[in-house]
């Protein structure tokens, strides 16, 4: 990621989809502003649109109602400024896991630069050793920490990250949520993370985003007051996790 | 190899199981022969196949013929795939161009190769060219189906990544679209082979002064039954190594997809 000077704005973003039925509305009127280099964190519950909301960003789908814009640009198409990990790793399978990674450098770019920068990412998610090795002979989490290099190796300004860590047990998942904030911490660059797990969103987001269901609208945007690294086990750390819960369950069974 | 027996895989289940059943086969026929319930005009022992072919091989005339129909399947198999392949991959990549063409491919496809052989003869005479043709015509149709299923099958979640990070059109072909493709060019690739192998002997025995088929046809002719089996045993031998040496090929660049395909079960 990329230090970036562009705010990620979203105006009234909707989205429906046609079905057989009649349309589906999946997303209304969603407004963010998301500050040059903060990590938001994006929870919601399955189905709610977090996965939409992401492509939306990363310009995979176009929004039918309102606007995003990264800077003063609207966003219409992908574009390798806004790097994007999907749900599944989505590794190509005839590449090895340093091809893979090769890959997300920008079109063009080649020689023993390139070759070192590939190197450097395979080593920052820990798969140095393993860069000759297939898709298919890494194990989940490698596979999904390699999707990550393959994303990271270009600097995007925005990093999009849907539940990347939703495969994974629940050790790997806490090392690599710290991996996550020292690669993010390193490069200063945007960050949006859909998890489902409210524990996750409160340990990483500056700010956590809440998605209500059908259609998808933001419920609210929660700053988390706390400094880094945080402490799960905190009094301040559990208040506001009790609070997003609540969001979620009603008050009366927080 | 934790069970061997499960997976087939053991050097005997590899290489001796398969040999039974050809053995038991030859060793039922020889005694049949041996009890005089053959007649040797008709069907020669397997022993007496066996002598000829070996003379055949000494003579020389049997690698003659058969290293004539082999080039011309090279020829036509080259030629056949070639054009199968990139029509494939055109129909594929645009469903426009697949509509253009889908009558025209999908009224001459059903039309069995053999079929064309006598227009062929009519058109471009006895001599190589309607052979090779033949042998194309074979080999065209199963690359192109395959290679058209693989490139339309292609998961659109790996062209997605590709498109994420602004690839042009030439590296979301080459680095994407042909390798997701490849295992479907092989099986293609492999039909093929079977088609212009049986397509040039079929045209070898309807019309031609040389290759495998004519040897059996002359062989008829001139009532040598002998000469006859070994050629249909060695065109049944030759698509075997064919097949095989194809599959060796196969594994080789497919490394990857047999990974794949079994870790997702
Ligand atoms: N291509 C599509 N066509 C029609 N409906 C779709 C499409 N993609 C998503 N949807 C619908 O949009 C809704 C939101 O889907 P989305 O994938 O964004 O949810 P999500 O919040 O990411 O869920 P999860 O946590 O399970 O990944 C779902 O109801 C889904 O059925
Ligand atoms: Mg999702």
């Amino acid at each position: 990621m990329k230090q970036s000077h562009d705010r990620l704005t979203l105006k009234g973003v909707g989205k429906s989809y046609p079905l057989a039925t009649g349309p589906l509305r999946v997303l209304e009127g969603v407004d963010l502003e998301v500050e040059p280099g903060e990590f938001i964190a994006l929870v919601g519950r399955s189905g709610s649109g977090k996965s939409t909301l992401l492509r939306l960003v990363g310009g995979l789908e176009e929004a039918g109602e309102g606007e995003i814009r990264l800077g003063e640009r609207l966003i219409r198409g992908p574009g390798i400024e806004r790097g994007m990990v999907f749900q599944e790793p989505r590794l190509f399978p005839w590449m090895t896991a340093r091809q893979n990674v090769a890959f997300g450098l920008k079109e063009g770019t080649a020689g023993p630069q390139a070759g070192r920068t590939v190197e450097q990412y395979l080593q920052l998610v820990g798969l140095e050793a393993f860069g000759d090795l297939y898709p298919h002979q890494l194990s989940g989490g490698m596979q999904q920490r390699a999707a990550m290099a393959r994303a990271l190796v270009s600097h995007p300004q925005v990093l999009l990250l849907d539940e990347p860590f939703g495969a994974l047990d629940a050790l790997t998942r806490i090392q690599m949520q710290r991996e996550i904030l020292r690669i993010w911490g390193e490069s200063k660059g945007t960050l949006i993370l859909v998890t489902h797990d409210i524990d996750e969103a409160v340990f990483l987001g500056d700010r956590v985003a809440v998605l209500s269901d059908h259609p998808g609208t933001l419920r609210e945007v929660i700053p988390i007051p706390l400094g880094r690294p945080r402490d799960r086990s905190s009094a301040e750390f559990g208040r506001i996790r009790t609070e997003i819960f609540n969001q979620f369950f009603g008050e009366s069974q927080g | 190899m934790p069970f061997p027996g499960k997976n087939g895989n053991s050097s005997f289940q590899r290489l001796v199981l398969p040999l039974f059943v050809p053995a038991l086969v030859l060793v039922f026929w020889q005694a049949m022969s041996e009890l005089g319930y053959l007649r040797p005009s008709i069907l020669p022992s397997p022993l007496a196949v066996a002598k000829t072919l070996a003379a055949l091989v000494a003579s020389g005339e049997l690698p003659t013929h058969l290293g004539i129909s082999l080039f011309r399947v090279l020829q036509g198999f080259g030629i056949g795939t070639t054009l199968g392949a990139l029509l494939g991959l055109a129909m594929g990549l645009s469903p426009l161009f697949n509509r253009f063409l889908s009558l025209v491919t999908g009224l001459l496809r059903p039309i069995p190769t053999i079929a064309w052989i006598p227009a062929l003869i009519l058109w471009m005479g006895i001599d190589e060219g309607s052979k090779v043709t033949v042998i194309a015509v074979g080999a065209f149709w199963p690359v192109l189906l395959n290679v058209f299923q693989g490139v339309r099958g292609i998961d659109r979640k790996f062209l997605e990544v590709g498109k994420v990070l602004e690839k042009g059109p030439w590296t979301l072909l080459i680095r994407i679209i042909l390798p997701s493709a490849l295992p479907s060019l092989f099986t293609g690739l492999r039909v093929g082979l079977g088609f212009a192998w049986a397509s040039v002997v079929g045209a070898e025995l309807i019309a031609a002064s040389s290759g495998i088929g004519y040897m059996i046809m002359y062989a008829r002719e001139v009532s040598q039954p002998d000469v006859m089996m070994a050629g249909v045993f060695v065109i049944g031998l030759t698509g075997l190594l064919m097949d095989a040496l194809i599959l060796r090929l196969e594994r080789r660049l497919l490394r990857w997809h047999k990974g794949w395909e079994r870790e997702k079960g």
